[in-house]
């Protein structure tokens, strides 16, 4: 019973519109929470709690709790539609983000409105509520369980083909364990009388740590998941005139949430924050590689290399239409070629590179773009997040969802620890942990209920 | 409602009210024409009786042998964990079981009371005949209330709808409804060693034509056993050998109603099983009807006899057994914790084994029975069957055990019956509003597997379920019922405008948080300093600081006694501050409960139409249309809760229950 939490009332968001690139997206929240909550993560001119309804607003939309004035919290410009019930397609409260289009932004802009306490909406349910709401008309029943119907069989398909055998088998025996924990502590608060004894014992709390520790480090060994939280770092390098500054700032000019003067000069190793691929990322652009006898230079060359050895992933840019140089080649043989992700500029002036990474036997995926004419800038950035393990597959653990009830578990968990350390009665103790519980057995859908008497009864001689 | 309310009852050895019982016993020879029929007058009998005939219907009682109304057939306690809270609740909406309890109680204990509030749970040990005697007493007092002896042979039935009861010696009882409660008598056998002997209790009969008659109108049954332990002679027992357990100081009334226990209170006493009672078990294993395969019906685990003690936990060495005295003057000695269907003689030798029974003599052996019920998933919510309008089952046959578990559903289907007959919608309690509504959900939401026995963490809103808080949860419903007169309802309502009151103004008295430390460390007897010199100085810091009231209050250890000790003037009522502790100090938790309670609350309100499960409900899983179509939940809350039905099959189902609806 405490896994079955379903309402029509609680806040969901979805985005709205078709998956892959488009020119915008829109995400969509509905439910009575849903102007609190996007107010949460907008920074207009006027609340929105204040504005009528079927209006437009624009302004920038914002990472939520995080210090106000941080400006990279920015993730995007948008412009906001509010719909207030009943005028609207669920008939609850309704407000649309329209966005730039891409899976980053998208991404971000959905767990942003998740952390802001939106729920992610299950396959089908905002048309479901608009036809609760009566909003859909009685005839087109059949059309909406169909469509829930269909939706659902994808989902767990999709769902199970994320959640790879093992994965699930662990988080099943993490579920396990707290179920253990739960019978543990209820049957002091049960049987009383019959088993006695301090209400959470330490080697409850132990478990709840074991368990613990194991999602943080499943939580974290989702690659991409850590890397939207901890944010990564990118160094753009290669040979001078690859057309590096191009590159960083057509990425940066396609970010618009950055708008940044650039100081210095090329031989200066330049930084900035962006979010690239739905994930918090400091660029930086480098002074050219190659050998000099220039003691400035040299100094530029020494920053460049540093910052290649601090970075997370190498962004090795190559004048993709002449041959490859002589830097081109020892890069490809240093140790840090590992982190590195080939980029072919220039490719509107031409190709003629590419012979040379054919015959590097340069295995995929290297990226040809066009700094000048944008060709290829979300190739770029879609690799970049698959080599982030986000694409549409974040490390580990995939589905936004399961990350959501993994976090959320982990949270609970950390509450239950907290309160049996305080002393707090068992019953309270039991509460954070069958809500853990409850959130684990979301990804792997166990009946915890019908399992805990009997592990109470096996393990405890109770009953007079 | 007469003037029975705020009685303070003095205990009163012996049976009370005896004549009133031969009274109504010359009444009930006549067979007649009722409103409603109540088959048994149990725990379960007795309380649908009276919550029908409270109600205005004319009641009729049913049973073999007045005297053995609310028989206590097991144990002689009420309450404990869980059941408790239920007593509470039946009380909170006008039921009898607690002032009942209040009458016949000999020993008071508030369970769990070291634990966390919301588990805190009353129990008291009766005196069964008294206990008997104050409910016939009662029952004799309601106006419209009859009792009819004789035995039920079979449900009357025109066109497929209650009409009345048929006995067995050919008279008819008419009724719009009736209501079953048999306990353990529906083709009852009893087990002890190798012999059986057909009955419900030991020396009483079995109602076979009626489960037969059950099984006729095509209701599913099951099997079900359950024990008692042997009764031991008074005197037999060497007293100075065992440990005695007394009562709480200052026992706590079980009912809202009740202002003061003036109680005598009475000891019971512990011992325990060795090695050599153990070994006595083992050796006779063979003998235990429960080993032999003698036994079929599904035992409940948490009552577990002392055979099942000995092979499932073989390493405990020893078992708790409590001497609980089955009333105040009588012989009888209930040995609580050596349930058991041995043979007798092998019975007397476990028995000897043990400290303080060395030379003890049974005046009845422990034995198990087994019994029919009704799979509960043919009850609607109301716990009316489906199948068979206006009959009404409550009790053992749903298959629970327990006197509470039985008089919630006796109450609850009594007052179901009711109002029915009236034509009143179903008398339905959420799970978040009562233990009741959480044991009839879960009668009819799930399957069981032994015999359904309430325990707190089947409540998933039990910081919102207390024992303390049943009459705020539950007394407007009860007068609503008109069960509850309008001098209880605005004592409720006192209450709760008086914590209200006290709150608020505990948030604007700033106190010194020195004179609060030291009340506190007065509390600590342990700690106390020898020469009463002031306990450990608190820094200074501390000696200027004021807090608010109720800051102290939402403190682990802080309590209203140290409030006063600091000089508050106490305006609140003592009866309440224990309320006003937990509401303050798990504020938080609660809140979220209520939250939590909140967000489900509009599944509960959509109601899934009969017709729903005619349909073909396309887009459902095979295993969701199964189970849905087996239990039939009539809210939708109710089919999300049916294990096997994912959200998503909960979604689908709107969809269908919405086209089902008639005008939208």
């Amino acid at each position: 019973m405490y896994s079955k939490g379903y309402s029509n009332d609680d806040t969901i968001v979805a985005i709205a519109t078709a998956q892959g690139p488009s020119g915008l997206s829109v995400v969509r929240l509905s439910g009575a929470d849903a102007f609190s909550i996007a107010q949460t993560c907008f920074e207009g001119h006027t609340p929105l709690a204040e504005v009528p309804s079927h209006t437009l607003h624009h302004g920038w939309a914002v990472l939520p709790g995080r210090e106000p004035g941080f400006k990279f919290a920015r993730i995007d410009e948008v412009v906001v539609g509010v719909f207030r019930a009943p005028r609207s397609y669920t008939r609850q409260d309704v407000v649309e983000f329209s966005c730039h289009g891409g899976d980053h932004i998208r991404g971000s802009m959905l767990l942003a409105l998740m952390e802001a306490g939106a729920r992610p909406a299950r396959r089908g349910e905002f048309t479901l509520r608009a036809f609760l709401s009566g909003r859909i008309d009685l005839t087109q029943a059949e059309a909406v369980a169909d469509l829930i119907h269909s939706e659902n069989q994808m989902e767990s398909i999709w769902a199970l083909a994320q959640l790879g055998g093992s994965l699930s088998r662990r988080i099943g025996e993490m579920a396990d364990k707290v179920m253990d924990c739960v019978a543990e502590v209820e049957a002091r608060v049960d049987f009383a009388e019959d088993v006695g004894g301090i209400e959470v014992p330490a080697h409850v709390t132990a478990a709840i740590e074991v368990v613990r520790v194991e999602l943080t480090g499943l939580l974290e060994g989702s690659e991409y998941a850590r890397a939207v939280r901890e944010g990564i770092r990118v160094a753009i390098a290669g040979r001078p005139n690859a057309g590096k500054s191009s590159l960083f700032n057509a990425l940066l000019g396609e970010e618009r949430a950055i708008v940044s003067d650039i100081p210095g000069t090329t031989r200066d190793r330049v930084s900035e924050q962006l979010r690239l691929a739905g994930i918090r990322t400091q660029l930086s652009d480098t002074a050219g590689v190659r050998a000099t006898d220039d003691p400035v230079e040299r100094i530029g060359v020494l920053h460049a290399e540093a910052a290649m050895d601090d970075a997370g992933l190498v962004l090795w840019v190559v004048d993709g239409s002449i041959a490859l140089g002589a830097e081109d080649i020892a890069f490809h043989a240093s140790s840090r070629n590992r982190r590195a992700l080939w980029v072919l500029n220039k490719c509107d002036l031409g190709t003629a590179a590419q012979r040379g990474i054919e015959a590097l036997a340069l295995p995929p995926p290297w990226v040809a773009v066009s700094a000048h004419n944008g060709t290829g800038l979300d190739v770029l950035r879609d690799t970049i997040k698959k080599r982030f393990g986000g694409g549409g597959r974040c490390g580990e653990v995939g589905n936004t969802r399961h990350i959501d009830a993994l976090a959320r578990a982990w949270r609970l968990l950390g509450q239950a620890s907290a309160a049996a350390t305080a002393g707090s009665p068992g019953e309270i103790v039991a509460l954070e942990l069958r809500e853990a519980l409850a959130a684990l057995s979301e990804v792997v859908g166990t009946h915890a209920d019908e399992e805990l008497l009997d592990r109470i009864f096996n393990r405890f001689c109770v009953g007079k | 409602m007469d003037g029975r309310r705020h009685l303070t009852y003095a205990a009163s050895p012996g049976a009370p009210s005896a004549t009133l019982s031969v009274d109504a016993a010359s009444a009930a020879t006549r067979a007649g024409s009722f409103d409603v029929v109540v088959i048994g007058a149990g725990h379960a009998g007795c309380e649908a009786a009276n919550a029908c005939a409270q109600m205005g219907l004319s009641t009729a009682l049913l049973t073999v042998k007045i005297e053995d109304t609310a028989k206590m057939s097991c144990n002689p306690a009420i309450g404990g964990i869980a059941k408790g809270h239920m007593v509470r609740e039946i009380d909170a909406l006008g039921g009898l079981m607690a002032r009942i309890t209040d009458r016949a109680g000999i020993q008071f204990k508030m369970l769990n009371r070291g634990r966390g509030p919301a588990v805190w749970s009353p129990r008291a040990q009766c005196d069964k005949a008294a206990y008997s005697a104050a409910m016939i007493d009662e029952l004799a007092r309601v106006a419209k209330l009859q009792f009819v002896t004789g035995i039920a042979e079979r449900v009357l039935l025109t066109e497929g709808r209650v009409t009345g009861v048929g006995l067995t010696d050919g008279r008819r009882l008419t009724a719009c409804a009736v209501v079953i409660t048999p306990g353990t008598f529906l083709n009852g056998l009893i087990h002890i060693g190798e012999r059986r002997i057909e009955g419900g209790r030991i020396g009483e009969h079995a109602a076979r034509a009626l489960s037969d008659c059950l099984a006729g109108l095509g209701l599913e049954r099951g099997r079900l056993k359950t024990g008692t332990p042997p009764r031991l002679l008074h005197d037999s027992i060497d007293w100075d050998a065992v440990t005695p357990a007394p009562g709480d100081a200052v026992p706590e009334p079980f009912s809202h109603w009740t202002e003061r226990l003036d109680v005598e209170q009475v000891l019971c006493w512990a011992t325990h099983t060795n090695g050599r009672t153990h070994d006595v078990i083992r050796t006779h294993m063979h003998r235990s009807p429960l080993y032999s395969g003698q036994i079929q019906g599904i035992g409940p685990r948490y009552c577990p006899s002392l055979e099942d003690k000995v092979v499932k936990f073989p390493e405990r060495v020893s078992h708790h057994i409590f001497l609980e005295p089955e009333g105040r003057t009588v012989d009888e000695i209930y040995a609580n914790g050596v349930s058991t269907s041995m043979p007798e003689e092998i019975q007397l030798e476990f028995l000897r084994t043990i400290a303080g029974l060395e030379h003890c003599e049974m005046l009845r052996p422990g034995y198990a029975v087994e019994y029919d019920f009704v799979l509960p998933h043919q009850l609607d919510a109301s716990l009316q069957c489906r199948a068979v309008p206006g009959l009404f089952l409550a009790g053992q046959i749903c298959g629970t055990s327990g006197y509470e578990e039985a008089a919630a559903q006796g109450f609850m289907a009594g007052v179901n019956a009711a109002h029915q007959v009236l034509g009143r919608p179903p008398f339905v309690l959420r799970r978040d509003q009562a233990y009741l509504g959480v044991l009839v959900d879960d009668l009819v939401t799930r399957e069981h597997h032994e015999p359904y026995r309430m325990f707190t963490s089947a409540a998933e809103y039990r910081l919102l379920l207390r024992a303390d808080n049943a009459d705020e949860r539950l007394a407007e419903l009860g007068h609503d019922l008109g069960l509850l007169s309008l001098d209880q309802v605005e004592q409720v309502r006192g209450k709760v405008a008086g914590l209200a009151a006290e709150e608020r103004r505990l948030a604007r008295v700033s106190m010194s948080l020195a004179r609060l430390e030291s009340a506190r460390l007065l509390d600590l007897p342990a700690i106390a300093a020898p020469d009463g010199a002031a306990p450990a100085s608190p820094e200074r810091a501390t000696q200027t600081r004021r807090v608010p009231a109720l800051d102290w209050l939402a403190r682990p250890q802080g309590t209203y006694a140290h409030l006063v000790a600091a000089g508050l003037e106490p305006l609140l009522p003592l009866a309440w501050r224990g309320s006003l502790e937990v509401r303050v100090k798990y504020r938080g938790y609660i809140e979220r409960q209520e939250k939590t309670a909140a967000a489900g609350k509009s599944l509960e309100d959509i109601v899934l139409p009969a017709v729903l499960w005619e349909e073909s409900l396309h887009g459902l899983s095979s295993e969701a249309l199964e189970k849905l179509r087996r239990w039939r939940p009539t809210t939708a809350a109710r089919a999300a809760r049916i294990a096997g039905v994912s959200p998503s099959d909960v979604a689908i189902l709107l969809v269908h229950a919405r086209r089902c609806r008639p005008g939208r």
